[in-house]
């Protein structure tokens, strides 16, 4: 995905930013006045992201924050009222789960019935605009110079945590899974839809924001060069992160599986008053087979209590996304020693991650608008401001109580679809309405020689035709899924399940993938119009012309 | 008198079954005594009698340790304090007791009892409203100080402008009609202006 999509396509984004020196809509529009509407349609995906992305900032801030305390408050359970046992809630489910859902988010049970908004969630999502503004107040030279230290940082936590995560106990479980390829995963299309998105966003495709930064270069800039170095890079964090992910992961398996075999220890110990040090962790499976025959009934008993203790399932409980962030891994740090350091210091890592994600959105979005007349005579700092603002108040619905529901929906749908459908364009018109050999000659004027023939099979061919593949691909998959679900979480069962989107839930979604898709056809409709307005204006004209002279 | 099967379903509603494990030291009679003087100490605090260790009966030990024990009136050694009285007696005393015996509520469980949890500590600010006080000032100090210097930058600008002007017209005219720009590359990052050059 990388090599057949990923680099052609960073290459010819960045092309177009440095040689039009636009944002996403005067680029597109000054290849193709008709074709404004796909910089539109960027600007569009850029807001939702926008809108829901600092939310994760602010619960990275939120966690960062709550970090500071001799107990880490997800590491137990809070005690109940009157102080007989743990929040039931959380006993049911685990810790870091209750920390997650009750105190950080105070979820309600689906996303019909909206809650009121949780007032440390709404001030870290403040915090997170605030410093969102502070970075892109002067535009993008402050933009440039914050990007040194967000970028780089965590390249420090990380090895930092690979040290650690690798001399955990168990980690080599997780590495070892990790490297394991499965077979029936690779042969689900949805894997390759997945890989194929994940690469858009990790490289930025289609959001405009890198036409953005590029507009910003010096005209001769050796973009090939750039293009090649940073995505390689880019995928080369990818695999040095998802290491020290499975190395932490393994080990929070491999203590789950010791923790399930110990509970087994204690039960059967319990049950059959055997003496303390006769059953060990090792042994317990072969006591189980020795008590089983010499008291079955006793055992039948016992048979409901018993957890299945599987190291291999414990392993496969995937969960992605904000899951794996907060749950999962907090669940990892608060077994470690020295828990409070490596949590400020994971937080602290996702928060200059996030932020550094937030500016090349913000910038995304910033610099098209300013290319517009109107916009170009207020401030810098003002329009800025004004940008974060709006985006603050419209991004306090998803501190509310069904704002996680609200977030997994923008989340899923916001972006892939017109992703998909936005590069696609991106491709097609650059090869076929553009020409190849124009931008062949401009990637000369601009670099000193002509792109390798690798570039031009990419754009003309391949690219395109795999996109076209993947973006039918999701379209059945879509069709054939059936209602769309979400995870609701449950407090009565401590646990999430699959609920369906109620309609207006529908609704919203495709409003989602239609409106920023839209753009292109409207926008080209719109200019077609105008055009021939001025045109048939033109022609009365040049007959009130004739007939005068 | 009761008859046998009465007196034993007497004493079963008031025995107490007890498990401890993860011991740092070998259960013995000197441990059992120990126990026994640590459950007599607990009733005698909540009733507010002088219990004395032969009040507190052991029974069915087993390797495991676990074990049955029910407690005695010290008045009279016929008469068993029922389960309700010890439970609260063993609520109440319960940090003591195990503390006495290097245990805890998750290491030595009163079967049937209800464990009490210590208070939790709520401070009077929570902490993280701390820390979020500390970061949220720092950045909204570097925000003003951002903007000031922003106007005041202007306003130098627009100063050393008007100066500019006068003096360096005609030099200016010189340098555009000379030189082109295409002589030297145009760093756009160090200027105040984006040059946007139009197609």
């Amino acid at each position: 995905m990388l090599f057949l999509e990923g680099v052609p396509l960073f290459y010819l984004e960045l092309a177009i930013g440095q040689k039009m020196r636009l944002g996403s809509i005067g680029a597109w529009t000054a290849i193709s006045p008709y074709l404004g509407g796909l910089g539109l349609a960027s600007v569009v995906t850029s807001l939702y992201l926008c809108l829901y992305y600092n939310i994760i900032n602010a619960w990275s801030f939120w966690y960062l924050f709550h970090s500071f305390q001799p107990v880490l408050p997800w590491a137990a359970c809070p005690v109940n009222s009157n102080r007989t046992g743990p929040i039931e809630e959380c006993e049911r489910a685990t810790p870091t789960q209750y920390f997650f859902y009750r105190e950080t988010l105070n979820i309600s049970p689906s996303i019909q019935e909206n809650g009121s908004i949780h007032t440390g969630q709404a001030l870290c999502f403040l915090l997170a605009w605030l410093i969102t503004y502070l970075f892109i107040v002067r535009g993008v030279k402050s933009t440039g110079k914050v990007v040194y230290f967000t970028a780089t940082f965590p390249y420090v936590v990380l090895f930092i945590y690979l040290i650690r995560g690798i001399t955990l106990h168990g980690a080599i479980n997780g590495v070892k899974y990790m490297f394991t390829p499965k077979m029936e995963e690779l042969s689900n299309p949805t894997t390759w839809i997945n890989a194929a998105t994940q690469i858009f966003f990790s490289l930025g495709l289609g959001f405009g924001s890198l036409i953005a930064f590029a507009s910003y270069n010096q005209y001769h800039n050796n973009f090939e060069h750039q293009a090649i170095i940073v995505s390689l890079i880019n995928s080369g964090t990818s695999i040095f992160s998802s290491v020290v992910t499975f190395a932490i992961y393994g080990f929070k398996a491999t203590l789950n599986y010791e923790n399930c075999l110990e509970r087994t220890r204690i039960v059967l110990l319990n049950t059959f008053s055997l003496a303390e040090d006769s059953i060990t962790i090792d042994n317990v499976f072969e006591w189980i087979g020795k008590l089983n025959k010499t008291y079955p009934e006793q055992f039948a008993e016992l048979s409901c209590k018993l957890e299945d203790c599987n190291l291999e399932s414990e392993l496969s409980t995937a969960v992605e996304g904000t899951g794996l962030a907060f749950i999962v891994y907090s669940e990892a740090i608060k077994n470690m020693p020295l828990s409070q350091l490596w949590s400020v210091l994971y937080f602290v890592m996702l928060l200059l991650l996030g932020m550094g994600s937030m500016l090349g959105n913000i910038t995304a979005i910033i610099t098209p608008l300013r290319d517009f007349k109107v916009v170009s005579c207020i401030s810098d700092e003002l329009f800025n401001g004004v940008v974060c603002l709006v985006c603050l108040l419209l991004g306090l619905g998803f501190t509310t109580s069904s704002g996680n529901y609200w977030f997994t929906m923008f989340n899923d749908y916001g972006a892939t679809f017109s992703l998909l459908f936005i590069v696609l364009i991106e491709v097609i018109t650059v090869s076929y309405f553009y020409g190849i050999k124009r931008f062949d000659k401009d990637i000369e004027d601009m670099l000193g020689h002509r792109p390798n023939w690798f570039w031009k099979i990419m754009w003309a061919g391949v690219s395109p035709l795999l996109l076209i593949g993947l973006l039918l691909f999701y379209v059945i998959n879509i069709i054939q899924g059936g209602t769309p679900t979400y995870q609701a979480w449950n407090k009565d069962l401590g646990k999430s399940e699959q609920t369906e989107y109620p309609l207006f839930g529908l609704a919203f979604i495709g409003l989602l993938s239609v409106s920023s898709v839209s753009c292109v056809p409207l926008t080209a409709l719109y200019v077609f119009w105008q055009r021939r307005k001025h045109a048939q204006r033109h022609k009365q004209q040049c007959t009130v012309n004739t007939v005068a002279a | 008198m009761l008859s046998p099967i009465n007196l034993v379903s007497l004493v079963k509603k008031r025995q107490f079954f007890i498990m401890l494990f993860l011991l740092q030291y070998e259960w013995n009679r000197n441990e059992k005594f120990f126990f026994q003087a640590a459950i007599a100490y607990a009733m005698s605090i909540h009733l507010k009698q002088e219990f004395s260790v032969s009040d507190v009966l052991v029974c069915n030990e087993t390797p495991r340790v676990s074990f049955w024990f029910v407690v005695t009136s010290p008045a009279n050694p016929l008469l068993l304090i029922d389960k309700a009285n010890v439970e609260m007696a063993v609520r109440k005393s319960r940090n003591r007791i195990n503390s006495a015996l290097l245990l805890s509520d998750t290491t030595m469980e009163f079967v049937g009892a209800m464990p009490t949890l210590a208070a939790p500590v709520i401070p009077a600010t929570p902490p993280w409203l701390i820390v979020f006080g500390v970061v949220i000032g720092l950045t909204a100090a570097g925000i003003v100080f951002l903007l000031v210097s922003t106007v005041v930058q202007k306003k130098r600008k627009k100063n050393q402008k008007a100066d500019e002007e006068d003096d360096d017209e005609e030099e200016r005219v010189k340098t555009v009609e000379n030189g082109s720009r295409s002589d030297g590359v145009y760093n756009a990052s160090f200027s105040d202006d984006e040059p946007n050059t139009q197609m």
